[in-house]
């Protein structure tokens, strides 16, 4: 259930007792999420073996990237069987479950808590009515069945929302059949009676090539899944099969611009593993890999003009090259409109050339206060909008000036 | 001369003594003290007028009084007779395999076991319905009386035959009458005398002779699938297909399916590894049994993934236990991602 308990966090604190030259003003904490790189910003490396002795210092570093190590690979869910399975209910739910994926993860939609603790479990909200308590995927409350939905502004997931009975968004916008998918094919047509679900074949997480919600993410919850590598739905980011990255442990609750989800993206489009990509797979039309949208329905980066806009796009592959674009004025992350990283650790502060525009740029996976699930308010976002947001945090140069 | 003393000597004492003692199961009461049982209230030896029923003194109560014991001990010896007891007024050690009402006695809960009438109240939640009660699962043409408590036997009750309301009728004969093989055959050649009605097969199994006190790998029950359809009689909904749903994803945790013999199941008991030249079989588990199709002759320490089977009491005890939900272990304390055993037997995965 708590994805962010998975990933697990090691975190080093080292108080420079010995180092002072190194880390005597703060302490340094290091999180290694396995699939990302080793801590290697940690000044200690680079100022603290002068000063201790070599060999104790290698041995100290060599032990704590150990313990880093094994933790990683012995992290997995722990919790009580009780706390989320009932074994003889008297309104079973699939995989023994207390009311399925919403029965744990929207069990309070007026509650105030965007993260329930059971036991040693912690289990994200996906709807809740939490002040300033949304999470990185923002909040079904917006499109809940009973609170006053408004079905623009986010998925309408099975459990949650109804249909949508506009004829067009019957069928995800932008969707091609037949796209490949980690596993195998997507479904060569989205029937209009079939409705979003959670996971599966109609949904976001767990393996799609297989139909049944639960039985696609089966297992998931309770693999040893240290490493997110996307082999296997449990090692797979937020378990969106296939797709890598960095689990903020907290799901960006009080994030940080130093700690947040590390996004995986990937500008050559050729493979399945970016959070992007999991997006195209029903939205395909608005991506440029050609299992996708590709060139036709989005462009063609450095070469024609966006048709789409488009994600999975390095900023260095923008018209005209980066080094005079407006895009070089987004130097420090924002989680406001974040970006994807190419091996993404999840400790990135800096934007740069090769950070990469993704769908998660703009928009939150389940559902936002604002239309389109956009992470901002588009019908406030103006050229001559001096305070630099929403769109503007990109395309720094198409804002007022104060 | 050498042949008769061969013969007299040696083959007819082995012979009587198979003729004697093995064709009776060691469960059929013989003994020249019938008071010990029937004399425990005044007039139950009394024989009855012709025509009348005997009177059986505080009819069910006596199954109670002969199977409870007043210490710790949960076999007591009555009349030069081995007695399993169900129910202990103090802290009973070393449990038998269905457990014992002591738990549900002593102030603990209701929910730690079954609220048979003459050892404690009716359930507090449940009152006399059975959780997931479905009469069409029920075959006793009486059905089970919610009206009434549940009672050790009879048509309320679990032994015996449940087309008999009263209790000990419903059981009467079998402690004294041939009781093997278990074969289901009648209410004494059932496994634990449960046999629902005369038009269905009774339960099978192998008894051990402690009932399970003191199991081990390699001395325990042996139980049969049959065990799940018998507690369905009251339990139906636990156990029906269209309740459970017919293969995982799960609605309900299912009985009556084969140990899987792929993923975590494979592992079963992990624990304890089976020997190295036989990877693919798994060690017995008493605090997770299975059931088996095929009865084997004697306990087997050895369960095969992929042919034996999860039923209700793999997790289950039939009377009462320590643990909420008569559970064999304590469910609070089995932590995915931690060692321990209980559902952790099975669902190794889920484990460390």
């Amino acid at each position: 259930m708590s994805y962010g308990q998975r990933g697990i966090m090691f975190t080093a604190t080292m108080l420079g007792t010995n180092t002072a030259e190194a880390t005597a003003t703060m302490p340094v904490s290091a999180t290694y999420n396995g699939n990302g790189k080793k801590p290697n910003d940690i000044t200690v490396r680079r100022n603290g073996l002068r000063n201790l002795n070599r060999l104790t210092s290698a041995i100290f570093f060599v032990l704590c990237l150990t313990f880093c190590f094994s933790a990683t690979i012995e992290a997995k869910m722990k919790g009580r069987c009780r706390d989320c399975h009932s074994m003889h209910a008297s309104i079973p739910f699939p995989v023994l479950t207390k009311g399925g994926c919403v029965g744990c993860h929207g069990q309070a939609p007026d509650g105030v808590q965007n993260v329930i603790k059971i036991g040693k479990t912690r289990v994200p909200q996906i709807l809740h009515h939490m002040k300033d308590g949304d999470l990185a995927s923002g909040n079904f409350y917006y499109v809940a069945v009973g609170y006053n939905p408004d079905y623009t502004k986010g998925h309408n997931v099975t459990g949650i929302s109804y249909p949508e009975s506009i004829p067009t968004m019957n069928i995800p916008p932008g969707f091609i059949g037949n796209v490949v998918i980690p596993g195998g094919k997507g479904p060569v047509e989205w029937p209009v009676e079939i409705q979003l679900t959670c996971s599966g074949t109609w949904g976001c997480h767990g393996n799609r090539t297989i139909y049944d919600p639960y039985l696609s993410v089966y297992t998931a919850h309770h693999t040893h899944n240290g490493e997110i590598d996307g082999s296997t739905v449990g090692k797979s980011y937020r378990f969106l099969y296939g797709i890598k990255g960095v689990e903020h442990p907290d799901w960006e609750y009080e994030a940080t611009v130093h700690y947040h989800n590390g996004y995986k993206g990937d500008f050559n489009h050729n493979t399945l593993d970016t959070i992007s990509y999991l997006c195209g797979e029903c939205h395909g039309k608005f991506h440029p890999n050609p299992n996708l949208g590709g060139a036709k329905d989005v462009g063609f980066a450095n070469f024609t003009t966006w048709v789409r806009h488009p994600a999975d796009i390095a900023f260095s592959s923008v018209h005209g090259g980066f080094a005079t674009s407006e895009y070089l004025d987004y130097s420090i992350y924002s989680l406001e409109s974040p970006v994807a990283y190419f091996n993404p650790t999840g400790r990135e502060t800096v934007v740069n050339a090769d950070s990469i525009v993704m769908c998660m740029s703009c928009h939150r996976a389940h559902a936002s206060p604002y239309p389109d699930a956009l992470r901002w308010d588009y019908s406030q976002i103006t050229t001559s909008d001096v305070r630099r947001e929403g769109c503007l945090i990109c395309h720094t140069r198409k804002g007022g000036h104060e | 001369m050498k042949w008769k003393i061969i013969i007299v000597k040696i083959i007819l004492p082995c012979a009587l003594f198979f003729l004697l003692y093995l064709p009776k199961g060691y469960g059929t009461i013989i003994s020249d003290d019938c008071g010990a049982c029937h004399g425990l209230y005044p007039g139950m030896m009394e024989e009855a007028s012709p025509g009348e029923p005997q009177k059986y003194v505080l009819q069910n109560l006596l199954c109670v009084n002969c199977h409870s014991g007043a210490g710790r001990d949960t076999i007591k010896i009555l009349g030069g007779v081995k007695v399993p007891l169900v129910n202990n007024t103090m802290m009973p050690v070393n449990l038998l395999a269905g457990g014992n009402f002591y738990y549900v006695v002593s102030g603990f809960s209701d929910r730690r076991g079954h609220n048979v009438n003459g050892i404690t109240s009716p359930d507090a939640k449940f009152g006399s319905t059975p959780p997931g009660y479905d009469s069409e699962s029920d075959s006793s043409v009486i059905g089970y009386n919610t009206n009434k408590p549940l009672a050790c036997a009879g048509s309320n009750g679990c032994h015996g035959n449940r087309n008999v309301e009263n209790p000990f009728v419903a059981i009467k004969g079998a402690h004294h009458a041939d009781d093997s093989p278990v074969d289901g055959s009648t209410t004494a050649k059932s496994y634990r005398y449960l046999k629902n009605t005369n038009k269905v097969k009774g339960v099978l199994g192998l008894e051990d002779q402690d009932w399970g006190q003191n199991s081990s790998l390699k001395k325990h029950n042996e139980y049969s699938p049959s065990m799940d359809n018998f507690c369905a009689s009251c339990h139906g909904n636990f156990y029906r297909k269209d309740k459970i749903g017919k293969m995982s994803p799960w609605f309900r945790h299912p009985a009556g399916i084969i140990l899987p013999k792929r993923d975590e199941y494979m592992y079963y008991n992990p624990n304890v590894p089976p020997p190295a030249d036989k990877p693919d079989i798994r060690m017995y588990s008493p605090d997770a049994p299975v059931a088996r199709d095929v009865i084997p002759d004697a306990p087997s320490e050895l369960v095969k993934p992929g042919t034996d089977i999860v039923f209700c009491l793999s997790c289950h005890v039939a009377h009462a236990s320590p643990n909420e939900s008569m559970l064999r272990w304590d469910y609070d304390a089995i932590v995915s991602g931690e060692a321990g055993g209980g559902c952790l037997i099975c669902h190794t995965g889920k484990g460390e």
